[in-house]
């Protein structure tokens, strides 16, 4: 069954995985507004008029990043002194490349070398051979000309190919980390306002897919979260999961879930609101092919 | 010693009456987790999240002990087809 081929944008804001998840607001953004742009007078694009605004706006977005395909190779050397001083530590776009010259993933960053390290120290080497970079043209470029310039990165390596780079489909989070799990309270020292089974259930209503689990989704601390985990990611499930053994966070989660679910063991998968099942059930309905029609009820 | 794999087979013979029934103790004999494959008409007409809660519910007072129950197949006698075992 192969993976859905959604593309999961990587939100230039959020950080690569086991970093704080506070958006980086050091860079102030210009507007987005395209009345407040101005353009270069040397730019090709005032040599042809353009009736919409909108449309200079994009010549201008290609103009200051280079295509994938006409940057520059570079090792991504060990050493983090050496990788400062090879990739640039500027803005803009950047695209991964196994020992096989595979692209594998295209990133939007604030520094590109900064997140090429951090990438090499949470990926697999093979996986992360070399880089090519697409530096923007200011020190603090606009927010949509890096994302235009990613998709267009994107999609020329679709074009080229016929699929995404495998780190940018969704359900993918070898490159950006999967999403931390939810927590009830911020400690075991704040005490609830409402019941937690009035918790629960406003949870499991508010998110499309929930799964319970033992341990947190990026490690889980039991085979059988971590078959369930697989399974919902492998099949690009947008689900969130909460830590049943965290008893600082979710202190008192684990007993009253077995009672507002009447189901005595974890995982437990949620889907609109209403329990689908554990392990078992989620295995079974994986191999039958039934997951992916359930999450599009 | 925790939870006998008689204990889990005698239970679900009196509460679910299966025509097939097979408990494996995959905890290699400490009663800790078990896998249960059981074949019942019981289970006519019910999904398989509410076939897993009737034998959840038969194994109550067993799963206070049990680490992991692992329901490898919950099915009608119309379902089941002895040929795939080998050693029916």
């Amino acid at each position: 069954m192969a993976a859905p081929t959604q593309i999961s944008r990587f939100d230039p804001f959020m950080s690569p995985p086991l970093t704080s998840r506070k958006p980086n607001l050091s860079f102030p953004l210009f507007s987005t507004s395209f009345t407040s742009l101005s353009f270069p007078s040397f730019s090709l694009s005032l040599s042809r008029p353009k009736p919409q605004t909108q449309r200079s706006y994009r010549h201008r977005v290609h103009a200051s990043i280079r295509k994938l395909s006409e940057s520059d190779s570079l090792p991504i050397s060990k050493d983090p002194e050496d990788l400062d001083a090879s990739i640039p530590t500027g803005a803009g776009v950047y695209g991964v490349f196994d020992a096989n010259g595979e692209l594998q993933f295209v990133g939007i960053s604030r520094n590109i070398a900064s997140s090429v390290d951090k990438h090499r120290k949470s990926v697999p080497s093979d996986l992360c051979s070399s880089v090519k970079v697409g530096p923007a043209d200011t020190a603090t470029p606009d927010r949509m000309v890096l994302q235009s310039a990613w998709k267009s990165w994107i999609e020329e390596h679709i074009s080229a190919t016929g699929k995404p780079p495998p780190g940018n489909v969704q359900g993918n989070y070898t490159w950006i980390g999967a999403p931390p799990d939810i927590r009830l309270t911020p400690g075991r020292h704040v005490s609830l306002t409402i019941p937690l089974e009035e918790l629960i259930d406003r949870l499991v209503k508010e998110h499309k897919v929930v799964a319970f689990i033992k341990g947190s989704r990026r490690a889980p601390q039991c085979g059988f979260s971590q078959k369930v985990v697989s399974i919902l990611e492998s099949h690009g499930v947008d689900f969130v999961s909460l830590d049943v053994l965290d008893e600082e966070h979710n202190y008192g989660l684990r007993e009253k879930l077995k009672s507002y679910s009447n189901w005595p063991t974890f995982p437990q998968v949620f889907v609109g609101g209403e329990l689908v099942g554990g392990c078992d059930i989620i295995s079974d309905l994986a191999e039958k092919g039934e997951l992916k029609a359930l999450f599009q009820k | 010693m925790g939870v006998t794999k008689e204990d889990v087979e005698t239970t679900l013979t009196s509460t679910l009456k299966p025509t097939h029934l097979e408990v494996v103790d995959t905890s290699g004999g400490c009663g800790a987790s078990f896998e249960v494959e059981i074949v019942s008409e019981q289970f006519e007409g019910k999904r398989l999240l509410e076939r897993h809660r009737l034998v959840n519910t038969a194994l109550a007072e067993q799963m206070k002990q049990i680490h992991a129950l692992s329901i490898k197949k919950a099915l009608t006698p119309a379902q089941w087809k002895p040929e795939d075992k080998a050693q029916e």
